[in-house]
């Protein structure tokens, strides 16, 4: 074969991602490094809008095959462990190797307020419904308000897959918010003097009752919500590992490693599906508002319920810690507490507002498992084998 | 889109009765096992020699204590002036 200097050139030239290069390409690049300018100078939840960031940046690097979509692609395998609902919940086995649910123990009335706070996931859900999505997008777009980011692309993944770039980026992006987002709601809805109440010291647990809670709960609930059982029983088995005290290897593996290494590969998976054609729509637009109204209706459900309990139970509960039922641990708890401590420095809301959520966990857990089980398939849709299948016609593909 | 909205709104108060349903079921849950297993104060640790009975040395028979004595140098090849007998706990 000869080449001409020219021809060489030409042919240079035209295989560099210059050639390929889309208006929509350069505006994915430009929204892969606000993500990263966000991450790494705003410190904007930088575990993982970091490596979305970038994901996004590779995905949209014109011929270097490393968007989701791109079938033999890097990314692509990771995407798989998205597609088939495999790195969501390993992320939960982490999380529940790190949760301590003693304060939710403690004083379990507090599951409540984790019941409450999914008011954000369902008025949202009203929401979408009125901006023209269906049902099933509609309840992907909802569970934002849970405040839970491997929940809402367990979902997404499973109800409107087209739409887990723009929810995954939504769910995240106001989870890094939640402490701009909370405070004026919760101030907002509380006077000075339900702000300033101090709340009773928690009663120690029992370490049986810390061993048995977490098998007791993916007994009661994988029962009722079949579908919810690969995140809730991941949570639980992680938590199992943490109390047992006969799994310190694995609890260390579990709350270190494993959530590092998968929460690399989940925020790649999902920065990879971050290109021109499914991030650059309207419905884009609907997500990131309605994201918003989820976190802020789900902070006003759970203070408002705090309130009806505090009132209820003679003003024993600061109703600042309502507002950390929406998930986002410890965040939230955090939230509570500087808010509490605005009011009284001497007010320590922290343990108190950790029941709430951990709850909170549970409860969007919870409310995902009703997602599954009335709008999709609760034994998952494919079998192991067709997924196996699926997998090595993939890696033949790309070996040919 | 009106029946879509209500079908949505339907869906919610579904949706939120089974939420809190799961919930107050293990609220109830975590109370019982909490009522049946209370919290019990971890033991404190003693040191071996205060949890045992002492026995006086002087109300043990003084050839039992020779006795043991020259055991006990024996077996550890030391001088019997080189350590001291405190007590004998019997069983």
């Amino acid at each position: 074969m000869e080449l001409t200097f020219g021809s060489a050139a030409t042919k240079i030239i035209g295989s560099t991602g210059f050639s390929s290069l889309t208006i929509g390409d350069g505006t994915m690049i430009l929204v892969a490094c606000v993500l990263l300018y966000l991450a790494i100078w705003k410190k904007f939840e930088p575990l993982l809008l970091l490596p979305i960031g970038f994901g996004c940046l590779l995905a949209n690097l014109p011929l270097s095959m490393m968007a989701s979509t791109d079938s033999g692609g890097l990314l692509n395998f990771f995407y798989q462990g998205v597609k088939h609902e495999i790195l969501p919940p390993l992320v939960f086995l982490g999380v529940g190797a790190l949760t301590d649910f003693g304060p939710l123990l403690a004083n379990p009335s507090t599951l409540l307020l984790g019941a409450a706070a999914q008011i954000g996931v369902y008025t949202t859900l009203v929401g979408a419904v009125f901006l023209g999505f269906d049902l099933k997008e509609a309840s992907a777009i909802g569970i934002i308000g849970g405040a839970d980011g491997p929940t809402s692309i367990f979902i997404a993944s499973k109800l409107a897959p087209h739409l887990l770039a723009p929810i995954a980026v939504a769910a995240y992006s106001y989870m890094s918010l939640v402490p701009l987002i909370q405070p004026p709601i919760m101030r907002w809805l509380t006077t000075a003097e339900e702000r300033k109440i101090k709340m009773e010291q928690l009663k120690p647990i029992s370490q049986t009752v810390k061993i048995i809670f977490p098998i007791v709960v993916t007994i009661v609930c994988c029962l009722m919500l079949p579908g919810v059982t690969p995140l809730l029983g991941m949570l639980m088995l992680g938590n199992l590992f943490r109390e047992s005290g006969v799994t310190a290897r694995l609890h260390e593996t579990a709350e270190t490693h494993l959530i590092n290494i998968v929460t690399i590969l989940l925020a790649l998976a999902v920065g990879s599906s971050m290109t021109a054609d499914s991030f650059l729509r309207l419905e884009t637009i609907k997500i990131i508002i309605l994201g918003l109204l989820a976190f802020c209706m789900a902070t006003a459900g759970g203070v408002i319920f705090a309130k009806i309990m505090s009132k209820l139970s003679g003003g024993k509960i600061n109703p600042l810690i309502g507002s950390a039922g929406v998930s986002a641990v410890p965040m939230a708890a955090r939230v509570s507490q500087r808010v509490g401590a605005e009011e009284d420095q001497t007010n320590f809301l922290l343990m108190h507002a950790m029941g709430p959520n951990v709850a909170g966990v549970i409860g969007s857990a919870v409310a995902a498992g009703v997602f599954i089980s009335l709008f999709g398939d609760p034994t998952g849709g494919s079998t192991h084998a067709e997924v196996a299948t699926n997998l090595i016609s993939t890696m033949s593909a790309s070996l040919k | 889109m009106d029946s879509m909205v209500i079908t949505s709104l339907t869906v919610s108060l579904i949706a939120i009765l089974v939420i809190f349903t799961v919930l107050v079921i293990l609220i109830y849950t975590i109370k019982l096992l909490v009522h049946f297993i209370p919290y019990e104060e971890p033991p404190t640790q003693k040191s071996t020699s205060a949890a045992l009975p002492k026995t006086s040395p002087s109300s043990v028979s003084p050839d039992i204590i020779s006795a043991i004595t020259a055991v006990m140098a024996t077996h550890l090849g030391k001088s019997p002036q080189e350590f001291h007998i405190n007590q004998i706990n019997p069983k």
